[in-house]
């Protein structure tokens, strides 16, 4: 059985809250999906229901936004992975209490994105992870991730959860920032007219770190970890422009913790299945879908917004939302003739976030070096284990492209899916054979995207199972 | 390592106990695996096929690397997963994963 639904919202972080309620105000059956238990993504992560305390700004932005979305009518599925897709417009899910499957008249995007991550010797010791892992603990669980904690990455975002983390009561031994932004940021002062908001929390969490001096090194980062069992140590160094470690630069640091924030890689899955046309635009995180004016992508219905479309931040993916509301809306036949005006009057919003985003991607996208750093004993695959050396091996074979790694090594074909080593491999293979990474080509994930159970499986219909495999 | 809401700005969720591989490790509701295993100390629980140490990398679900047992179940993912009291975690490599 496939159960028809009209509007389906993929992902209820700031781009989809925002899609859902301009679609159901419209007047549209909307359904909301996200995989985590609340809604409200990364950047409105709220504390787990069990726990109370004061919330924070920005989860006291989501809550809101939250109520207007449950007061608009919208359909919530929550803990439902969407784990394959057709060109039919058709969604197998896994959750509870939800169809298997669902044909939508439209569908937005809202998928988001995960945490680029750096191959440097030691990177698979417990004590490294991701900046999003640090912050998720700290606002969701009340939890520091360890005692002495090093910050490695690059963007105002890392400046903001070492400030949190300090408030918290943690010790940060130092923020090491990969970009050396005085050298360019003049050129993009003008990005941050009217961004007071941002110049506040910014300012505000360079005071906190600076009350505690906390080193701050701008052009420097991580060259390797170290330790028995666990991070104990970091190999650190300054960086030239391309982000390769100058030699002799090399510092030693102690911790228990190394938090990498090298930026965002949009989730694209959904799209690529859905048969929308991408494009790679390595600024924006890598390969996005092409989308028109209404955020609509290159197939009619399939709209997508947010980080997972081009990462942004969220005011932008609140403003792309409810673009993509309205239109999705309209296309299924609520307030057609006020849509577009509606959607012109979001013009203004949308031309400054689009400026800011700009400005972050001209100042905090990494270099090459930050692919250069592990040595033939480095994993690239972590779920596989695959190593540098086996990877330099296939293409000593005549491996060119990642799928023929992928064939000789089974990188990418772990419980991840590729989501976290497609991006390293591509870099080496492009560095090694002397092509672009976009030549190169990231690794095509394949259903189900998530691990699903096989009695999930076994509820799709039959005759969906073929166009299952894209 | 430290739970932040011990300061009085945060009030726990109700105490229970899950059983990590025998031991009994104290927690509060509306923690997650990976999150009672931290606040207790514990760092790394995974053991891959090559009995590398591994435990929370990503913390939002899409990784795996953080995987353990529950109640018989394998492959689930400690960053995701609420804890409940009597809850049985097992770590290291699942049976069907070793060589």
């Amino acid at each position: 059985m496939i159960e028809p639904v009209e509007i389906v919202v993929v992902g209820a972080g700031p781009g989809g809250l925002s899609a859902a309620l301009a679609a159901a105000h419209a007047g549209a059956q909307v359904t909301l999906i996200d995989s985590n238990r609340q809604p409200g993504g990364q950047y409105f992560r709220q504390p787990a229901n069990e726990l109370h305390g004061e919330p924070s700004r920005h989860q006291r932005e989501g809550q809101a936004l939250w109520q207007q979305v449950q007061s608009a009518g919208v359909r919530f599925w929550a803990e439902t992975t969407v784990w394959g897709a057709t060109t039919e417009k058709i969604l197998s899910l896994n959750g509870k209490d939800v169809p298997g499957t669902i044909q939508a008249q439209a569908i937005v995007l809202a998928t988001g994105t995960f945490e680029r991550t750096s191959a440097f010797p030691g990177w698979t010791l417990p004590g490294v992870m991701t900046a999003g892992a640090a912050q998720t603990l700290l606002k969701e669980q009340r939890i520091l991730p360890g005692k002495k904690i090093l910050l490695v990455g690059t963007g105002p975002l890392q400046l903001v959860l070492a400030a949190e983390l300090v408030r918290a009561g943690a010790q940060v031994v130092a923020v090491l920032e990969g970009a050396p932004i005085f050298r360019n940021g003049a050129r993009h002062l003008s990005a941050l007219w009217r961004q007071w908001e941002r110049i506040a929390e910014g300012a505000n969490s360079w005071l906190t770190l600076a009350s505690h001096r906390i080193p701050y090194r701008m052009g420097w980062g991580i060259v390797s970890a170290s330790g028995n069992q666990q991070v104990e140590r970091a190999t650190i160094a300054r960086l030239d422009d391309t982000w390769r470690p100058v030699a002799g630069s090399e510092e030693q640091i102690a911790c228990d913790t190394i938090l990498l924030g090298y930026g965002f890689i949009p989730f694209h899955a959904l799209a690529q299945w859905l048969g929308a046309i991408m494009t790679w635009q390595p600024e924006l995180g890598g390969d996005i879908p092409v989308r028109d004016s209404n955020m609509q992508t290159s197939v009619p219905g399939i709209y997508a917004v947010g980080d997972g479309a081009g990462v942004g931040g969220a005011a932008l993916a609140l403003v792309e939302g409810e673009i993509a509301g309205i239109a999705a809306a309209a296309q299924t036949g609520h307030q057609t003739g006020r849509a577009a005006q509606r959607i012109r009057s979001l013009a203004p919003a949308l031309a400054r976030e689009q400026q800011f985003q700009k400005m972050y991607a001209a100042l905090f996208t990494p270099g090459a070096g930050l692919y250069a750093l592990g040595n033939n004993e480095t994993i690239l695959c972590r779920c596989e284990e695959i190593t540098l050396a086996q990877v330099r091996r296939a293409i000593a074979l005549g491996a060119t492209t990642i799928k023929e790694i992928k064939s000789i090594t089974r990188v990418g074909m772990g419980d991840c899916q590729g989501r976290m080593c497609s991006h390293l491999i591509a870099n080496v293979i492009a560095r090694e054979t002397g092509q672009s990474v976009n030549q190169v080509g990231m690794l095509r994930p394949r259903p189900p995207l998530f691990p699903t159970p096989i009695t999930a499986i076994a509820r799709t219909p039959s005759e969906q199972m073929e166009v299952a495999h894209p | 390592m430290s739970r932040i809401e011990d300061s009085s700005r945060f009030r726990r969720g109700q105490p229970v106990t899950i059983v990590v591989d025998g031991e009994r490790v104290p927690a509060y509701r509306g923690k997650t695996i990976a999150g009672a295993l931290l606040a207790t100390g514990h760092r790394a629980w995974r053991r891959t096929r090559h009995g590398q140490p591994r435990g929370l990398f990503c913390g939002i679900g899409v990784c795996f690397d953080c995987t353990v047992t529950v109640n018989g179940t394998t492959n689930v993912r400690a960053c995701l997963t609420p804890i409940a009291d009597g809850m049985i975690v097992e770590t290291g490599i699942p049976m069907e994963h070793q060589p």
